[in-house]
């Protein structure tokens, strides 16, 4: 039967020495809406679970020299934060569809990103806001740029004995407009059949000085989608170039969907193709408007 | 309450509909485990046990959440209410109880209590929410009874923007 | 109409306040002293061999009670058709099957034990489509049927032929001839009150088993056949319903759990609980019957129809419940939606290796519909008809008698098609093919009983206290639909109560009197009319009281005052007015002579009448009760599977707006028209409410929801993976509620629980043909589909 000694952390410090002390035996949980899922699930559980619920210091949305985004910080606040909204509007969309209201209270934005499913919701924006994560451990802090963090399905550069602290986006995003699209068959609980992220930089002629396009549930783990975003820059911001970046969005220079019992390959990439104009032209609508 | 056997135990304190309790519960108990057989109160219910149908909906912290992903251990200190603690001392019917029943949003009624209790934290922190807003937040409750409709309206209802 | 005091009034339902406070006991709440639970372990294999079962070290797990498997309970068969037992023994023939089931002294420990019982198994082919279940060289599902003689086909031995008229004749007689091939697939009822159930035996071996089954008198008949096997003849059975969680179909049959748990309750001698987790219920809970549909269908220049051809193959999964008897419903829209005068439909049921279906709202009208309004649609396309003009044309009236020897009396269909037609703003939206259309379907379902069974009865039984409490024991069931809040007010208009004073109990064997079952939306109805049989001889009970006691009581206030008042006169009252029960009424719970309804002396509150008629001091005292049994008086089916076997028919017609996003192929319903010709809404809100789950679920049916099964296994058995709407999900629906009356029904209501789903999801295919010229005969219809038709036709048009 399912048994765990349950320790609730009150400090960083104690966190990283109990990881420490249990090693393998314990899993770190936040607002638990994935690990307790997983373990009645899988019906097993491990030794210990290390509880940084507790920690409200590590929730908070702070805007000083580029985004400082607690890793406790629920999706709820990310949801009703005015700044979030305007200045990072592809996480504020992520944040909205996630599951439910209940579950967005106690879900926290690290923990969607540790557990790294290749549908976590917040991934893709996160891709193209160009974010960084803080990670703790035991010799100091460091810090991984999205780009590096996914490792595989479920995998990432986090080590057992670190802990995700902090998510941060760099000033420059704010002249970028940004968008994610969730595609899925209902409009809510749901996790997405295909994840499209785009964030967009227009120079003063209309033409495309930046862009990032990220891709989930495309690959086995979040990914950008650069040979599209080369293909953007410097390009005027029209329908056509549009429809090209998603055709090369959705070919095998930039993801490889699979077939799954929730959906097929074919209608992955076909909805790539149409979302990343449509994305692009929100994230476009989005700019500076602050 | 359930036999366990050999489990480690937790000692929470919390306050629970407005009075202050303390439980002595195995730590691997949810809270919906905990508030149907420490406490005996059965009105949130466990239909799905992974928070995906929010029949388990109580408030914690004015926040609505899934009681049955709630690790207890994490009550302690917290202000729980739950559906039992919606009517009035002296049984009088918290104006969402009654629209409920008035607009037929109560059909087989066992997701109600987590219905109601989505309602509640909305309309603590929002006493004016739009038809979106209702959605979104019962958007976490599934009915397949009612179709919805009877029960955005009775929350309008209960709101005052729609008359009772 | 509406001189009526509470029957068409919006009466809330605070009869159920503890639904709201948390107070009403469902299955889950439901404790009995000394309980343990109950487990089930399933097959892992669809189909294989059972070669041994070693179950020691769960019966020695601390805590377990009892471990029973198909070796060590009673060889019993049960079922529609008795083709399964209990638990499952020598083979499995479906991922479903019950193996072993243990009781426990907690749920974690029964579900630990589940998990250390060993069975070893040789895993044979299985056969998981109907059409290659039929081919010769099939693997066999069953080797012998119930009496042991060998079967050499996976085809059901069932009746269902149906033929009037001659198919040829119309034939010949057509302008315009359609065929069309349609599938439905499996989708679940998705309760959000899982199934389960309590069965205790008392010390003399009589069982009560609390349970939440739609036909608590059917269950006790099928415990009871049950029990004469098992070495308990003779024993009493009771069925008491707990508060309901949803039913939608589930709880029509005496399900396998049930026999479980009654095993684990005698094994024991203790009360067990067995409740569905969220996942057992996706897997193990009996979905809506799947279908394939060939159908043909026939009109002449005029639009006439001329023929109506069918079949039907249904995959019966690995045993037989309801869903097998799904054509004898089937049979009613096809035979008697419009007017067509040669119908023949013929359904096979076969058996695979799938999970096997039972009732599910609609019961077959749903696949059905969606077959027959399709190539009414395709039908009006091929002639160059507009399709509500076809089905006007074609339109049902009432004193019809169709070819199924249905006799229509009330019908509202015209209006209905009419009134969506109006609102919609067919004429101007149809035929854009501009990425918005409309659409239509009708239905016509039985509303007034269905005699499935011999008696299609219900039996009620109504005392009055001293108090003027009227407590109705009622045969049927509430699943939610508010059956107590509709009675109360059935009952208070025809007593001249008030809904306050009525409580009603629902399903208890051993309280209430026979009924049928609340299925086929038969309630309202059935149960409506044997209430009013029931108030009338009430009624007259309560004025014959009054008459014998009201002179008195009048006279008695009188001595009171003439002795606070010696000169008080005595007023000299006419008491001819009060003479005779039938110059007296009721309402509003007080009596009065109907010439003089004010009558300043003569109204009073029935209560003194019935106190005064209890406590006489002559041994002249009486109490008020009656009971009846209605069963309404139709008949069975007969050989040809005809035959009136309801009161009256509901009809009713769904229109819909769609609008299509032709890049993803995502249906966006704009509105949502429900019309319905419900004879009358007792309660008009609560009759809405039917409308509109009934229609979120149709919406479902058509756009999202499909129980995915490979090789027998359920593979998306959570509410994340079946795509059941949230309130997120906005269908705006608008019901249309059409009041024509109806001579049969209580006060002319007619039942509404199931036609409410029936014609949602063809009224949606209906309306994407009339978008973007795409029709999709193949529920539900996904974006993906769409889409791919649209690449196909190579875009609109």
């Amino acid at each position: 039967m399912i048994d765990y000694d349950y320790i609730k952390a009150e400090s960083l410090e104690e966190v990283l020495r109990l990881l420490k002390q249990y090693g393998r035996r314990a899993t770190l949980i936040a607002g638990g809406t994935d690990v307790m899922v997983q373990i009645r699930n899988t019906k097993k559980a491990p030794n210990v679970l290390i509880s940084i619920r507790g920690l409200k210091e590590l929730a908070y949305i702070r805007k000083n020299k580029g985004y400082h985004i607690g890793a406790l910080t629920s999706h709820r606040m990310l949801e009703q934060s005015d700044l979030v909204r305007r200045e990072l509007s592809a996480l504020n969309d992520a944040a909205s569809w996630i599951g439910s209201v209940q579950i967005r209270n106690v879900a926290t934005i690290g923990g969607n990103i540790c557990n790294a499913a290749p549908s976590a919701d917040t991934a893709g924006p996160l891709l193209v806001l160009d974010a960084s994560v803080v990670l703790e451990g035991p010799e100091g802090r460091r810090t991984v740029p999205m780009t590096e963090f996914f490792t595989g399905t479920y995998r990432t550069a986090r080590k057992k004995d670190e802990v995700l602290i902090e998510v941060h986006i760099p000033e420059e995003i704010k002249s970028f407009g940004s968008a994610y699209w969730k595609h899925s068959r209902r409009k809510a609980m749901e996790l997405p059949l295909l994840g499209v992220s785009v964030a967009l930089k227009l120079s003063k002629h209309k033409q495309i000085a930046d862009a990032r396009i990220a891709l989930t549930v495309a690959a086995p783990t979040p990914v950008r989608a650069y040979k599209a975003e080369e293909f953007l820059k410097g390009k005027p911001f029209n329908d056509d170039v549009l429809k090209e970046a998603g055709r090369i969005a959705s070919s095998k220079e930039c993801c490889s969907p699979r077939d799954s019992l929730r959906c097929e390959a074919w209608y992955r990439e076909e909805m790539i193709e149409v979302f990343v104009p449509r994305m692009a032209k929100l994230a476009a609508k989005r700019i500076g408007t602050e | 309450m359930n036999k366990e056997i050999s489990m480690k135990k937790v000692s929470v304190s919390f306050t629970l509909n407005g009075d202050p309790v303390s439980a002595e519960v195995p730590v691997t108990w949810s809270l919906v485990k905990t508030l149907r057989e420490y406490f005996e109160l059965t009105g949130a219910k466990q239909g799905c046990g992974v928070g995906e149908c929010g029949a388990c909906t109580v408030i914690v912290d004015h926040d609505a959440v899934n009681s049955c992903l709630y690790p207890i251990p994490e009550i302690d200190g917290k202000s729980v209410t739950t559906i039992e603690g919606m009517a009035g001392k002296d049984g009088s019917l918290h104006p969402l109880q009654k629209a409920f029943l008035e607009n037929n949003g109560v059909q087989c009624g066992y997701c109600t209590s987590g219905m109601i209790m989505s309602a509640k934290a909305l309309l603590d922190q929002d006493p004016d929410p739009t038809e979106d807003e209702i959605r979104t937040t019962i958007a976490g409750n599934f009915c397949r009874c009612t179709g919805y409709v009877q029960i955005v309206e009775a929350i309008e209802m209960a709101s005052g923007i729609r008359d009772l | 109409m509406s001189d009526y005091l509470y029957v068409g009034k919006n009466i809330p339902r605070s009869i159920e306040t503890d639904k709201v406070t948390g107070r009403a006991i469902y299955i889950d709440d439901l404790k009995r002293p000394g309980m343990i639970y109950g487990k089930i372990l399933y097959s892992r294999y669809a189909h294989a061999k059972i070669k041994h079962i070693d179950v020691s070290k769960a019966e020695n797990l601390t805590g377990v009670r009892a471990v029973l498997t198909g070796y060590n309970i009673p060889d019993v068969r049960v079922g529609f058709i008795r083709d399964q037992t209990v638990l499952k023994k020598d083979v499995v023939r479906q991922i479903r099957d019950e193996v072993a089931a243990v009781a426990a002294i907690s749920p974690e420990i029964a579900e630990e034990a589940i998990g250390l019982i060993k069975v070893e198994y040789e895993e044979l082919p299985g056969v998981f489509d109907p059409f290659d279940a039929m081919k010769p060289d099939a693997p066999l599902v069953h080797e012998v049927d119930v009496r042991g003689k060998p079967i050499r086909s996976n085809v059901l031995p069932l009746p269902w032929r149906f033929q009037a008229g001659d198919i040829e004749r119309g034939r010949k007689e057509s302008a315009h001839i359609v065929m069309d091939t349609l599938s439905t697939p499996w989708v679940t009822q998705a309760c959000i009150g899982t199934s389960g159930c309590v069965a205790e035996f008392d010390s003399n071996n009589s069982l009560t088993l609390y349970n939440q089954t739609n036909v608590p008198f059917w269950d006790k008949q099928r415990i009871t056949e049950y029990f004469s096997q098992i070495g308990l003849e003779g024993k009493r059975v009771r069925v008491a319903n707990v508060v309901v969680g949803g039913s939608f179909g589930t709880k029509l049959d005496t399900d396998i759990y049930e026999f479980i748990c009654i095993q684990l309750a005698l094994k024991t001698r203790k009360p067990v609980k067995i409740q569905f987790t969220r996942e057992e219920e996706f897997q193990a809970m009996p979905p809506r019957q799947p279908t394939h549909f060939t159908i043909e269908q026939g009109c002449d220049k005029e639009g006439r129809l001329t023929f109506r051809k069918a079949e039907a193959i249904l995959d019966n999964g690995a045993y037989t419940s309801w869903g097998a008897t799904t054509p004898s419903v089937m049979m009613m829209p096809m035979s008697s939606l419009y007017r067509v005068p040669n119908v023949s439909f013929v359904a096979t049921c076969v058996y695979t290796n799938n999970i096997y279906c039972q009732a599910m709202r609609g019961y077959g009208n749903p696949q059905a519909t969606f077959a027959v309004e399709t190539s009414m649609d395709s039908l009006a396309k091929e002639a160059g008809i507009d399709p509500a003009e076809l089905r006007l044309i074609n339109c049902n009236q009432p004193g019809d008698v169709t070819p199924m020897r249905l006799r229509i009396t009330s019908c509202g269909l015209k209006e209905c098609i009419e009134s969506v037609k109006e609102k919609l703003n067919w004429d101007v939206k149809r035929g854009k093919r501009n990425r918005r259309g409309v659409g239509m379907a009708s239905l016509i379902h039985v509303a007034g009983g269905a005699r499935v069974y011999k008696s299609d009865g219900h039996g009620m039984s109504i005392k009055v206290d001293e108090h003027g409490n009227v407590d109705v024991l009622s045969g049927g069931t509430d699943q939610g639909q508010g059956s107590s809040t509709v009675l109360s007010q059935i009952i208070a208009e025809a007593l001249g109560f008030r809904p306050e004073d009525v409580s009603l109990t629902f399903g208890d064997t051993e309280l209430c009197l026979w009924d049928a079952g609340t299925h086929a939306s038969r309630h309202t109805f059935i149960a409506g009319n044997a209430a009013l049989m029931a108030c009338e001889k009430v009624k007259k009970q309560i004025l014959e009281m009054a008459v014998e006691h009201m002179p008195g009581i009048v006279k008695y206030r009188f001595k009171r005052e003439k002795r606070k008042n010696p000169d008080f006169v005595e007023p000299d009252l006419d008491y001819g007015l009060i003479s005779d029960p039938e110059i007296l009424d009721i309402k509003d719970r007080m009596i009065f002579p109907k010439n003089d309804p004010d009558h300043l002396f003569f109204k009073m509150d029935v209560v003194q009448v019935l106190r005064n008629g209890l406590h006489v001091g002559t041994g002249e005292s009486k109490t008020v009760m009656a009971e009846a049994f209605y069963d309404p008086p139709t008949e069975m089916l007969d050989r040809e599977l005809k035959g009136n076997l309801s009161c009256t028919y509901a009809f009713g017609t769904t229109g819909v707006e769609v609008e299509v996003d032709i890049e993803t192929g995502e249906v966006k319903i704009l509105q949502l028209l429900a019309a319905h010709d419900v004879g009358r809404a007792i309660n008009p809100t609560l009759l809405k409410g039917q409308i509109y789950g009934a229609g979120y679920m149709g919406v479902g049916y058509g756009l999202t929801e499909e129980v995915k099964l490979r090789n027998g296994r359920v593979m998306n058995a959570n509410l994340r993976d079946y795509k059941m709407l949230t309130a997120k999900d906005v269908v705006p629906v608008t019901p249309i509620v059409i009041e024509l009356g109806d001579e049969d029904g209580p006060f002319g209501a007619k039942g509404i629980g199931e036609p409410g789903l029936v014609p949602t999801a063809p009224a949606i295919a209906n309306a994407i043909y009339d978008a973007i010229g795409v029709r999709i005969r193949d529920l539900p219809i996904t974006p993906e589909k769409v889409l791919a038709a649209l690449k196909d036709m190579g875009g609109v048009c």
